[in-house]
């Protein structure tokens, strides 16, 4: 178990299987890879049980966080229980499968779930995330990806400029 | 095709475990990677992402191009400027703060990192707590977003040279970004990304140069024909005739009619602009163009090439410059009393007299004239 993790690929070949994955996504399925849209229907699903009438009052709302969804036959759903399984076979498979505590302290926690909260309101708003959206979009050269990837990008860097997290030093 | 009666699974599983393997080999769940881009020590962020959105997007050009792939079959991202811009603020607030994405902390969870999993738990809980935040950002939001929106159609550039302008964009970020490289990685000996991109640029360029001309998707022809259908196009002539008198900003009224004489009847404030120049016309924001030719014809025909080039501030005038000679410049008193139909006529004559017109004084019905002196047909639809 003190075997080196298996090194990364090379962030260009890394960026061409990505490219062929997403491409092959709008061939067999017509629509781009995406995660944001599998938490609106999940989120979705959630409201039904708990506040049915929570997106009712605006129908830019109800547009984007959908009611009603069967989650187990929803392709984004799906396509993201996959991502889980690939991920996992990938990190386990490369050595870099962690299990138990030791990687993550209370603030860098924190910290995780606030971007994470604020990632789940913005990703509304946009109609998307960085795959969803800034990848799938911009790959489409969907006029609403290419607005949200220098500014979310933009607005990212300055927020590390100013408040980076220490806990983060470089692999 | 008869991948549509998959089940849903059979393509949504695959497609997330190949993109999560990728996700995972790129480096893209561990947050100090991430975190390594926005310091601007590492760029597999960006070298990643571009490389994928530009082989994506080549593969889709190239593809279409041969018919390979049906473009309108693909599901595009709606567009809504105002919601995307502050989105995006949010959401890069939030990326810098976890140092994960929505899609990486998947990923960062499923590999066993507890942060990954609390970025997990915060996405979700974000999502479903929008409709309690929404009364403070909401109002950004259009009631119903542009679908279907895409670069080429808005800025109003061939299709050829924004494919072109992103691919020079993702190759000139990797060559500066392999400068500062600094993750580890795992090159085999023959890989070369200098030939990658080398490649790359060439399908661009040749993408660039076999599609030279502006592209319009069948979504966007169909939303055309459906403003045509609805005659949202047109202005009447007494409509047209009352702005030109109130001087109306940003009016701009185009002659297209062929060989104009210098001493032809033009309405005033009218610029000749032939047919073939239309698609070139310069346009600038907030004007309000309307095009007029004889009988309408050749004006709905400049209003289509216009429109197709995103122009959508283009009006086509009713029945064309025969139109205006019945409407503005010799109007007819109708024969009915009715009231609306003599404010009408009142108003007409108003815009005659102004426009140096001769209003007539008797209905036409009533005039035992010569069949010369009878108003030619009135046209209608000609377009």
């Amino acid at each position: 178990m003190t075997r080196a993790p298996r090194r990364w690929l090379d962030p260009t070949g890394a960026g061409m299987a990505l490219g062929i994955v997403l491409l092959a996504s709008f061939v067999v399925a017509g629509r781009g890879i995406g995660a944001s849209g599998a938490f609106a229907a999940a989120a979705g699903r959630t409201l039904d049980a708990v506040a049915p009438a929570a997106t009712a009052a605006d129908p830019a709302l109800a547009d984007r966080i959908p009611s009603g969804v069967a989650l187990i036959d929803d392709w984004i759903v799906l396509q993201l229980v996959g991502l889980c399984l690939g991920a996992a076979w990938s990190a386990w498979q490369a050595g870099r499968l962690r299990r138990g505590s030791g990687n993550a302290s209370g603030a860098r926690l924190l910290r995780a779930l606030a971007g994470g909260a604020l990632m789940g309101v913005g990703a509304r708003l946009a109609y998307g995330c960085t795959s969803g959206l800034a990848l799938s979009g911009g790959a489409l050269l969907a006029t609403g990806a290419w607005i949200f990837i220098p500014i979310a990008f933009g607005t990212a860097f300055l927020v590390t400029a100013l408040a980076r997290d220490p806990a983060l030093a470089r692999p | 095709m008869a991948l549509e009666s998959l089940p849903v699974a059979a393509t949504a599983i695959p497609i997330g475990v190949a993109f999560g393997v990728v996700l995972e080999r790129a480096g893209l769940g561990d947050p100090r990677v991430i975190a390594g881009q926005l310091t601007g020590h590492d760029f597999t962020v960006v070298r990643v992402m571009f490389g994928a959105i530009v082989t994506a997007m080549l593969g889709l050009a190239w593809g279409s191009a041969a018919g390979w792939i049906d473009p309108a079959r693909i599901a595009i991202p709606p567009t809504d400027i105002g919601a995307q811009a502050l989105g995006a603020v949010l959401f890069g607030g939030g990326f810098a703060l976890a140092a994960l994405c929505p899609g990486t902390a998947c990923v960062a969870a499923s590999s066993g990192r507890r942060d990954g999993l609390a970025a997990v738990a915060g996405m979700f809980m974000g999502t479903a707590l929008t409709p309690a935040v929404w009364p403070a950002v909401g109002g950004v939001a259009a009631p119903v977003p542009r679908e279907g929106a895409r670069l080429p159609d808005d800025l109003g550039i061939p299709l050829g040279a924004v494919v072109l302008l992103v691919t020079v964009a993702g190759v000139v970020a990797a060559m500066i970004a392999r400068r500062r490289e600094s993750i580890p990685a795992a090159v085999p000996r023959w890989w070369r990304p200098r030939t990658v991109e080398a490649v790359a640029l060439t399908l661009a360029v040749a993408f660039a140069l076999t599609d030279a001309q502006p592209s319009v998707s069948p979504e966007r022809l169909a939303a055309i024909a459906g403003e045509i259908r609805r005659e949202a196009d047109h202005v009447h002539a007494l409509e047209l005739a009352e702005w030109i008198r109130e001087g109306r900003d940003g009016l701009r009224v185009i002659d297209v009619r062929d060989g104009v004489e210098a001493g032809t009847y033009r309405i005033p404030g009218a610029r000749i602009v032939p047919l073939d120049s239309i698609p070139l016309l310069p346009v600038a924001r907030g004007e309000d163009i309307v095009l007029y030719s004889d009988g309408g014809a050749h004006a709905a025909q400049a209003w289509v090439l216009l429109r197709a080039r995103g122009v959508a501030t283009a009006r086509v005038l009713e029945d064309g410059l025969a139109g205006w000679e019945d409407e503005v410049l010799s109007p007819v008193p109708p024969t009915t009393p009715d009231d609306s139909a003599q404010t009408r006529f009142r108003r007409a004559r108003a815009l005659a007299l102004w426009f140096g017109g001769r209003p007539r004084l008797m209905p036409v019905a009533d005039t035992p004239a010569p069949a010369r002196v009878a108003p030619r047909p009135r046209r209608r639809n000609t377009c």
